[in-house]
C-alpha cells in the first residue's frame, strides 16, 4: 500500500476533536517553556479552554458522519462516541475553570497540570471511540497514568502521596488484569483486536459459551468497574478523592467515569453479544451493590469531598441500571443522565471548592451558616446537591426519572425499586448538608464561617471559578425543564449508532416526553 | 524424537524450572532485595521461552525492557529507600497465608482448566523469525498507526509527569501570609486539626 492510497483510507478528519486537542496540550507546553511560569499562567488556562470548547464544537460537524470508522478500524466516530467525548471534553473545561484559582494557591505550576489534565482528556476521548483492543489499552492508560499524575499533583501533602500511590498500585492492578482479559479474547478470535471481528470469529469457532469466553468477559468488565468505581471495585475511591486535588477529583468523578461507561458500553455491547445475558447479569449485582453501598456509606461522612466520592460510587449504580436494561430508551437515559450529572457534579464540586480555598476546610460540619455570608455559594451548592438527590424541578430529577421509567418498561422492576429506595437515601444526606448551609440560627455558625473572608471576586482566578459556579448553577436548574434538546441528543446518539442498534432488544420506540403517566407514580416519593 | 527435538524439549523444561522456581523465590524470600533478583531471572527465563517460540524481537524486547529497565528500576527503588525494619510478627499469619494460598491454587485451578478444555485456533502458518521486526514495522504504519502516535503522547505525558514528581521545588518563604497554606499541600487542612477545631467550636 502506497502513501497517498494509505492517507486517504485513514479518514484522518473523524478524530479531528482529539487532534484540536493534542495542538491546545503542545501550545501550552512549549508556551509554558518559551514565556516562562508566572508569565505563561495567565493565558494557558484560557488557551486550554478554548482548545477543548473548540473541540467539541468540531465534534458537531462530526455528527451523523456516513463513514464513521477512521485509521483502519482503530476507531470508531460514530454518534455514541460524539456524545461521550462531548461530555468528557466540557467536563475538562469546567475542570479548567475550578482549577485557576486552587492551583495557584497551592503553588504548584499550572501549565504542567494544564498538560497532564489536557492529555488525561484526550486519553478519555479516543476511550470513548477506541474499537480495537490495542487501541483501547493504549487510550486506557492514557487516561490512567495522566489521572495518577494529576492525584499525586500536590507532592509535599501525605494525603496527596498516599492518595496517588493507592491509586497507581490498584489502577495498575486492575490494569493487569484487564489486558488479561483482552489477551484471552485475542487468543480466542485466534489473533483478532478489532472487536466486531473478535465477536464474529469466536462465534463462527462455537466459543461463544466456552469458559474462557466467560473468563475473559470477567476480567474485562473487573477492568471496567474499577474505572467507574462501581462495588467492589471501588475501595481506593474515599481514599484518592480525599487526598486528591479537589479539581482532581471533579474530573475523576465526571470525565474518567463517563470514559468508563463508553468502554463498558462499546467492548460489551461489540465484544460479547453472545453472552449478553451474562454481563447483564454482571452489571446488574454490581449495580445493586454500588447504589446500595455507596447511598448507605455516604450517610456517616463528615468530610466533604468524601461524601461525594460515595455519592459518586451510588450515582455510578443508577447510571448502570441504563447499561444493563439494553433497551433504546435505557441507553439513551444512561447518556442523559451522564449529560445531567456533568452539570450538577462540577457545580458541587466548584462550591467544595470555593469554600475551601477561603477557610481551609471541607469538613460538613463548619459549612454551617454559611449563607449569611456567601449567598451565591450557598444558593450553587445546595440547588447542586438538590439536584444530586433528585428533588424535582432539578436537572437531576428528570434524569433520574427518564432512567427508571426506562427500566420499568424494560421490566427491571426490582432494580428500579432499589434505586428509588437509595435515592431517597441520598436525598437525606444531601439535605442535611443543605440545612447546615441555610437553616443554622446566627450564632451556631462554625469558626470557619465567623472568620469567613471577605468575598472578593477580583483575586486573580476567582473570577473563572464564579464563571463555572453561575454556569452549573444555570445549566442544573434549567436543564430539567428545558431538557428536550438534550433527550433529543442522546436519544439520536442512540438510535443513529449502528453498534447499539445491531443488538438493541425489540421495543417500542422512543418516547421523548412520555413523563406524564409515570411521574405521578414516581413523585409520590419525594 | 531426533536431536532437534529432543534440544527444545530439554530447554523448554529447564526454563520452566527455572521461571516456576525464581517466581516462587520472588513471592516466598522474605529478604525484597533477594526478590528483585529473582524476578531478574522470572524475566530472563520468559525471554528464552519466547525464544522458543521462534519469537525473537519478542525476546529481545523483553530482556532489553523487563530486565534492563523495569528490574533495575525496582533494585533502585529498594536500594535508595535503604530502611531496614524488622516487621513486628502479625498474629495469627498463617490463617491469611492459607486464604491467600488457598485463592491463589482456585485461580490456578480455574485458569489451567480453561488452557485446556478450550479448543484454541491453533495458527498453521510459520513464525516469521527474522522479519518479525519488518512485520511489526509495517503495522505499526498501517492498522496499528493510531494506538502507535497516542503512545507518543502518552510518553511525553509521563515525561513531563516525572519531572514534576522528581524536581526540587524552590518555596517561597511567606512570614507575611500565615493564612495561606504551605506550598504544595492541599488547601483543606487535614481532619485531625479540624476536628479539633470543630470540638473547640462545640465547647463555647
Amino acid at each position: 500500500m502506497d502513501f497517498a492510497s494509505l492517507a486517504a483510507q485513514l479518514n484522518t478528519e473523524v478524530i479531528l476533536p482529539e487532534l484540536i486537542v493534542t495542538a491546545t496540550l503542545l501550545l501550552v507546553v512549549v508556551g509554558d517553556l518559551i514565556v516562562g511560569r508566572a508569565a505563561s499562567s495567565k493565558w494557558t488556562p484560557y488557551v486550554s479552554i478554548a482548545g477543548l470548547l473548540a473541540a467539541v464544537g468540531s465534534l458537531y460537524f462530526l455528527w451523523d458522519k456516513p463513514n464513521p470508522i477512521s485509521f483502519l478500524g482503530s476507531f470508531n466516530g460514530d454518534n455514541l462516541s460524539i456524545v461521550f467525548r462531548g461530555i468528557i471534553a466540557l467536563s475538562a473545561a469546567v475542570t479548567i475553570l475550578m482549577s485557576i484559582r486552587y492551583v495557584e494557591q497551592s503553588a504548584t505550576s499550572l501549565a504542567e497540570y494544564l498538560t497532564i489534565l489536557l492529555t488525561a482528556t484526550l486519553g478519555g476521548m479516543f476511550l470513548s471511540g477506541a474499537d480495537e483492543l490495542v487501541m483501547i489499552f493504549v487510550s486506557l492508560e492514557t487516561l490512567s497514568i495522566s489521572s495518577y499524575l494529576l492525584t499525586g499533583y500536590t507532592k509535599r501533602d501525605p494525603r496527596s502521596n498516599e492518595a496517588a500511590l493507592k491509586y497507581l498500585l490498584i489502577g495498575a492492578s486492575s490494569s493487569a488484569i484487564f489486558l488479561y482479559g483482552l489477551s484471552l479474547l485475542y487468543g480466542l478470535s485466534g489473533g483478532q483486536t478489532n472487536l466486531n471481528d473478535i465477536a464474529s470469529s469466536i462465534t463462527t469457532a462455537g466459543l461463544g459459551q466456552s469458559i474462557a469466553v466467560v473468563i475473559a468477559l470477567v476480567f474485562a468488565i473487573a477492568g471496567i468497574a474499577f474505572k467507574i468505581a462501581a462495588v467492589p471495585f471501588h475501595q481506593w475511591t474515599p481514599d484518592v478523592y480525599e487526598g486528591s486535588p479537589t479539581p482532581v477529583v471533579a474530573f475523576l468523578s465526571v470525565g474518567s467515569k463517563a470514559a468508563g461507561f463508553a468502554l463498558a458500553t462499546r467492548l460489551l455491547v461489540t465484544a460479547f453479544p453472545y453472552l449478553t445475558e451474562q454481563w447483564h447479569f454482571v452489571l446488574t449485582a454490581l449495580a445493586i451493590l454500588s447504589m446500595i453501598l455507596g447511598n448507605v456509606v455516604a450517610l456517616a461522612q463528615t468530610s466533604m469531598k468524601r461524601l461525594l466520592a460515595y455519592s459518586s460510587i451510588g450515582q455510578a449504580g443508577f447510571v448502570m441500571i441504563g447499561l444493563v436494561i439494553g433497551t433504546d430508551a435505557g441507553y439513551s437515559s444512561m447518556i442523559f443522565y451522564l449529560l445531567v450529572y456533568l452539570f450538577m457534579n462540577l457545580g458541587a464540586f466548584t462550591g467544595v471548592i470555593l469554600f475551601s480555598l477561603r477557610t481551609g476546610t471541607d469538613q460538613i460540619s463548619e459549612y454551617s451558616g454559611l449563607y449569611q455570608k456567601d449567598p451565591l455559594l450557598t444558593l450553587g451548592l445546595s440547588i447542586c446537591l438538590l439536584s444530586l438527590g433528585g428533588i424535582p424541578p432539578l436537572a437531576g430529577f428528570f434524569g433520574k426519572l427518564y432512567l427508571f421509567w426506562a427500566g420499568w418498561q424494560a421490566g427491571a422492576y426490582g432494580l428500579v425499586l432499589l434505586g428509588l429506595i437509595t435515592s431517597v437515601i441520598s436525598i437525606y444526606y444531601y439535605i442535611r448538608v443543605v440545612k447546615m448551609m441555610v437553616v443554622k440560627e446566627p450564632q451556631e455558625m462554625s469558626d470557619a464561617v465567623l472568620n469567613y473572608p471577605e468575598i472578593r471576586w477580583n483575586l486573580p482566578g476567582m473570577r473563572p471559578l464564579q464563571v463555572g459556579l453561575i454556569l452549573s448553577l444555570i445549566a442544573t436548574s434549567i436543564a430539567g425543564i428545558l431538557s428536550n434538546p438534550l433527550f433529543t441528543l442522546s436519544n439520536e446518539s442512540v438510535t443513529k449508532t449502528p453498534m447499539l442498534q445491531a443488538t438493541v432488544k425489540p421495543e417500542k420506540p422512543v418516547a421523548v416526553m412520555k413523563k406524564s403517566n409515570e411521574s405521578a407514580q414516581v413523585s409520590m416519593k419525594f | 524424537m531426533n536431536l532437534a527435538e529432543g534440544v527444545q524439549v530439554v530447554s523448554f523444561s529447564l526454563l520452566s524450572l527455572m521461571m516456576l522456581g525464581s517466581a516462587l523465590g520472588v513471592v516466598l524470600v522474605s529478604n525484597i532485595v533477594y526478590s528483585a533478583f529473582l524476578l531478574g531471572g522470572v524475566f530472563i527465563s520468559m525471554a528464552g521461552l519466547y525464544l522458543l517460540l521462534n519469537a525473537d524481537f519478542v525476546a529481545t524486547a523483553q530482556v532489553l525492557i523487563y530486565v534492563g529497565a523495569v528490574n533495575v528500576l525496582i533494585l533502585f527503588a529498594i536500594m535508595l529507600v535503604n530502611k531496614r525494619q524488622d516487621f513486628a510478627p502479625v498474629p495469627r499469619a498463617w490463617i491469611r497465608r492459607a486464604a491467600t494460598g488457598l485463592v491463589c491454587v482456585g485461580l490456578f485451578l480455574l485458569l489451567a482448566t480453561m488452557v485446556v478444555v478450550t479448543p484454541w485456533a491453533v495458527s498453521t502458518q510459520v513464525a516469521a523469525g527474522n522479519s518479525a521486526i519488518v512485520a511489526i514495522g509495517k503495522h505499526f504504519f498501517n492498522d496499528f498507526l493510531l494506538p502507535f502516535e497516542l503512545a507518543s503522547v502518552l510518553l511525553l505525558m509521563a515525561l513531563i509527569g516525572a519531572v514534576i514528581l522528581a524536581r526540587r521545588e524552590l518555596i517561597p518563604e511567606q512570614p507575611t501570609a500565615p493564612a495561606q497554606p504551605p506550598a504544595l499541600m492541599l488547601p483543606e487542612r487535614p481532619r485531625e486539626l479540624v476536628s479539633a477545631g470543630a470540638s473547640r467550636s462545640a465547647q463555647k
